[in-house]
C-alpha cells in the first residue's frame, strides 16, 4: 500500500469494492426494483386485476364499510389508483382499541373489487415488498442486524465513490470515451462511463440511503437530548400529526360524501384518492379527504398530502391543509431532499422510470467493477497458467450475485403464478423458492466459476425472464394480449420489463458463445467486452 | 413532449462536448478541427445543455428539476459513450436530427 496517494486510493478502491461488492449488487437490484414495488405487488395480485374505478366505487365502499364496521373507531377508504386497481377499505374497531390501548394499530382490511364492490381476496404474496425489504434489511437475519449490515455496506459504497474519483485520471479527458474489444481497458471505460456519467445519482443514493438509517447510526445525540426515553425524540421531530383521538359520539345520520368529493376535487384541481372517516355514523364524524401531493423534494413530512377536512354530519368545510406552508427548518430540507430523493415516494410514472434507469446505471457500475476485478487478473495470468483458487471463487461469486441473482428474481415471479393458490404461508414459499434458485444458482457458480458457467447461468436466465410473461398468458387473464393489462398499463409494463430483461440476456448470451476466449493463453477469460449500444441495454444484461 | 426535446438537446449537447475533444472529433467527423471551431462546438455543445436545463425547470419543480436535469443529461450521454466507437456517423447525424423532430414533435403537440 505504498506509493502515491492515487495508488493508495486505488488500492482501496479496489479492495473495499470487492469485499463488499456482491452485497452491493444485491442491493442495487433489488432496491431498482423497490422503484416498481406497488407495481410489482399488483402484477403478483392477478386476483385483483379486473377492477377499475366507477363513479360508484366510494359509495360501494361506504355500504361495506357499513356493513362490516358500522361503528369503528374510525374509516379508510383507498381508492385505485394507477399503482392499485381495488379499492383498500381499513378500520379500527371500538373494542380493540380498548383492549390494547397504546401504540399504532393495523386495524382491520379488506381489498373490494371497484366495479362491483365485492370484497376480493388475493393470494397470499410477499410481492414487491419482499424486494423492497431486501435491499435494506437483507432477509432471515433479524432486522437490526441486517440493516447494520446494509449500512456498513453503504459506508463502503460512499469510501467507493469517493476512492473511484480520485483514483480515476482522466475523468473529463476520457468523458466520452469507450474503446472495445481491448478486455480489461474495455471493463475499465465501461465502468467510467456507468459511474461518472451517473456519479450524482450515485452519491445520491449512497449518501442518502445512510441518513434514512441515520438515528440508527447515531443515536447519541438523541440519548443525549432525550436521556429518559429515545421515542419521545420520534415523537417530537417525526410526528406524524395526526387528528387527536376523540371519544365516539351518539349515533347520527351522516352527509353525503359525494358532494364533499367534488367540492375538494374543485378546490384542489385534482382527484381525491383517500378518504378518512373519524367516529363514523356518530354527531361527532370527521372526514378528511386527501389529494396525491405536488412532486415537490423538500416538504414537511414525507406523508404530508394536502387535506381538507369536513364536518362529517353537517358537511361543513373545518380547514384545509397544505403540507407545503408549514416552516421547514435548513437540516430539514436537507433531509427531506435527499430521502424524498432515495424513495422516489412523489414520482409521476415518468420519474419513477427515470429513477429505474438511474438504478440500472448504478447496478452496472457495480457490475462492471466486479467483473473488471476478474478480468485484469485473468489477463495477468501467464500462457498456460490455471487460474488460482481465489480467481475462481471470486468470478464464482460474481456469477452467483449477477446472473444468479436475476435467476432467482425470475423464479421468485415464476413461483408466484405456479404455486398453488390455497398454500399455506404462501408468500413465505415465495421467498423460499427465491433463496432456494439463488442457492442453487450459487453452488452451480462455485462448481464452474467459468466461461461455461456464466453461458450456462445466462442462458438460464433468459428462458426464465422470458418465460414469466409467457406462463402468466398461461395462468392468469391479465397478460400483454388481453384488454385487463392494458386497462392497468403497469400490469403490462412488468411482462414489458420482463421480456426487455430475456432480450438483454439473449444479447450477453450470443455474446459470450460468438466469440471464444483466446484460447490458451486465458482459458478462463469471460467475454472479453460487453458492449451497450443504448442506455437500456446494461440494465437487461445486469438488472 | 418538452422533455422529449429536453433530453435530445441533450444528446446533442453532449456530441458537441465531444465534438470539442480532439480524441473524438476524428470518430464524429472523420477529421480534426482547427481550435475556433472546436471552440465553437464547445460553447454551442454548453448552450444545448443550457436550453435543455431550461426546458427541465419547465416540468418539474426547481430542486426537482436541477437533479433530473443531471440525470437526463447522464442519459443523454451514456448511449453517445457506446454509440462513438461503433456508429460514428450515426451519432452526428443523430445529434442534429434528434432535437428538429422531438421539437417539431413537441410543437405539434403542444
Amino acid at each position: 500500500m505504498n506509493g502515491s496517494f492515487r495508488q493508495s486510493m486505488a488500492w482501496l478502491h479496489t479492495w473495499v469494492g470487492l469485499l463488499l461488492g456482491w452485497l452491493l449488487v444485491a442491493i442495487f437490484i433489488t432496491g431498482t426494483s423497490a422503484y416498481f414495488r406497488e407495481e410489482i405487488t399488483l402484477w403478483m395480485e392477478p386476483e385483483t386485476h379486473d377492477s377499475t374505478l366507477t363513479p360508484n366505487t366510494l359509495d360501494m365502499a361506504v355500504a361495506v364499510l357499513n356493513d362490516k364496521a358500522s361503528d369503528a373507531r374510525s374509516w379508510d377508504i383507498s381508492l385505485p389508483s394507477a399503482r392499485h386497481t381495488v379499492a383498500e377499505l381499513r378500520w379500527q374497531p371500538l373494542q380493540q382499541r380498548q383492549q390494547q390501548g397504546g401504540g399504532r394499530h393495523r386495524g382491520e382490511s379488506v381489498s373490494m373489487d371497484a366495479d362491483s364492490g365485492q370484497v376480493v381476496e388475493p393470494r397470499d404474496t410477499a410481492g414487491g415488498n419482499f424486494l423492497y425489504r431486501f435491499h435494506y434489511q437483507l432477509h432471515g437475519v433479524p432486522r437490526e442486524v441486517g440493516r447494520w449490515v446494509v449500512c456498513l455496506a453503504t459506508m463502503f459504497m460512499l469510501i467507493a465513490i469517493i476512492s473511484g474519483v480520485i483514483t480515476h485520471k482522466k475523468i473529463f479527458k476520457d468523458f466520452f470515451t469507450f474503446r472495445p474489444g481491448k478486455g480489461q481497458r474495455s471493463w475499465l471505460d465501461a465502468h467510467n462511463a456507468t459511474a461518472v456519467l451517473a456519479l450524482p445519482y450515485h452519491f445520491m443514493i449512497t449518501y442518502s440511503g445512510l441518513l434514512l438509517f441515520m438515528t440508527m447510526l447515531m443515536p447519541w445525540g438523541i440519548d443525549a437530548a432525550y436521556p429518559e426515553n429515545r421515542r419521545d425524540f420520534f415523537s417530537e421531530v417525526f410526528s406524524r400529526g395526526g387528528e387527536e383521538a376523540q371519544r365516539p359520539g351518539n349515533p347520527a345520520e351522516m352527509v353525503d360524501i359525494k358532494p364533499l368529493i367534488a367540492q375538494a376535487e374543485a378546490h384542489f384541481g385534482k382527484p381525491v384518492t383517500r378518504i378518512g372517516v373519524t367516529n363514523p355514523n356518530r354527531d361527532n364524524a370527521v372526514i378528511s379527504l386527501r389529494v396525491d401531493r405536488d412532486p415537490a423534494i423538500t416538504a414537511r413530512q414525507r406523508g404530508g398530502d394536502p387535506v381538507q377536512v369536513y364536518n362529517g354530519v353537517n358537511g361543513e368545510l373545518q380547514q384545509t391543509l397544505l403540507p407545503s406552508e408549514d416552516p421547514v427548518a435548513p437540516s430539514w430540507r436537507i433531509y427531506n431532499v435527499f430521502t424524498s430523493l432515495h424513495m422516489a415516494r412523489f414520482a409521476d410514472p415518468l420519474t419513477r422510470w427515470l429513477f429505474f434507469l438511474f438504478g440500472i446505471a448504478g447496478s452496472a457500475m457495480a457490475i462492471t467493477g466486479m467483473l473488471l476485478w476478474v478480468n485484469k487478473r485473468t489477463q495477468q495470468l501467464k500462457r498456460d497458467q490455471v487460474p488460482g483458487s481465489s480467481l475462481k471463487l471470486v468470478n464464482g461469486l460474481n456469477m452467483a450475485a449477477i446472473s444468479g441473482l436475476m435467476i432467482a428474481i425470475a423464479a421468485y415471479f415464476i413461483g408466484n403464478r405456479l404455486l398453488p393458490v390455497t398454500l399455506e404461508n404462501r408468500g413465505d414459499q415465495e421467498i423460499q423458492v427465491f433463496f432456494l434458485v439463488w442457492l442453487a444458482a450459487l453452488i452451480h457458480a462455485l462448481l464452474r466459476p467459468n466461461r461455461s458457467g456464466w453461458q450456462e447461468q445466462v442462458a438460464l436466465g433468459t428462458v426464465l425472464w422470458l418465460a414469466v410473461p409467457v406462463i402468466n398468458v398461461l395462468t392468469t387473464d391479465s397478460h400483454l394480449f388481453t384488454a385487463v393489462a392494458w386497462q392497468h398499463p403497469a400490469l403490462a409494463s412488468v411482462d414489458l420489463v420482463c421480456l426487455a430483461f430475456a432480450g438483454a440476456g439473449g444479447y450477453t448470451f450470443w455474446r459470450l458463445i460468438r466469440k471464444p476466449a483466446p484460447a490458451k493463453r486465458a482459458p478462463r477469460k469471460k467475454p472479453a467486452k460487453r458492449t451497450t449500444p443504448s442506455t437500456t441495454a446494461p440494465a437487461g444484461e445486469n438488472a | 413532449m418538452i422533455l422529449l426535446f429536453a433530453v435530445c438537446l441533450a444528446f446533442s449537447g453532449m456530441t458537441l462536448l465531444a465534438l470539442a475533444m480532439k480524441r473524438h472529433q476524428p470518430q464524429i467527423l472523420d477529421r480534426k478541427l482547427p481550435e475556433p471551431r472546436a471552440r465553437l462546438a464547445r460553447w454551442s455543445g454548453w448552450a444545448c445543455l443550457a436550453v435543455s436545463l431550461v426546458c427541465v425547470l419547465q416540468v418539474w419543480p426547481t430542486g426537482l428539476a436541477l437533479f433530473m436535469a443531471i440525470g437526463l443529461f447522464a442519459f443523454a450521454g451514456l448511449p453517445l459513450v457506446f454509440l462513438l466507437p461503433y456508429q460514428q456517423r450515426l451519432a452526428w447525424r443523430l445529434a442534429m436530427a434528434l432535437p428538429i423532430a422531438s421539437g417539431a414533435l413537441a410543437l405539434v403537440s403542444a
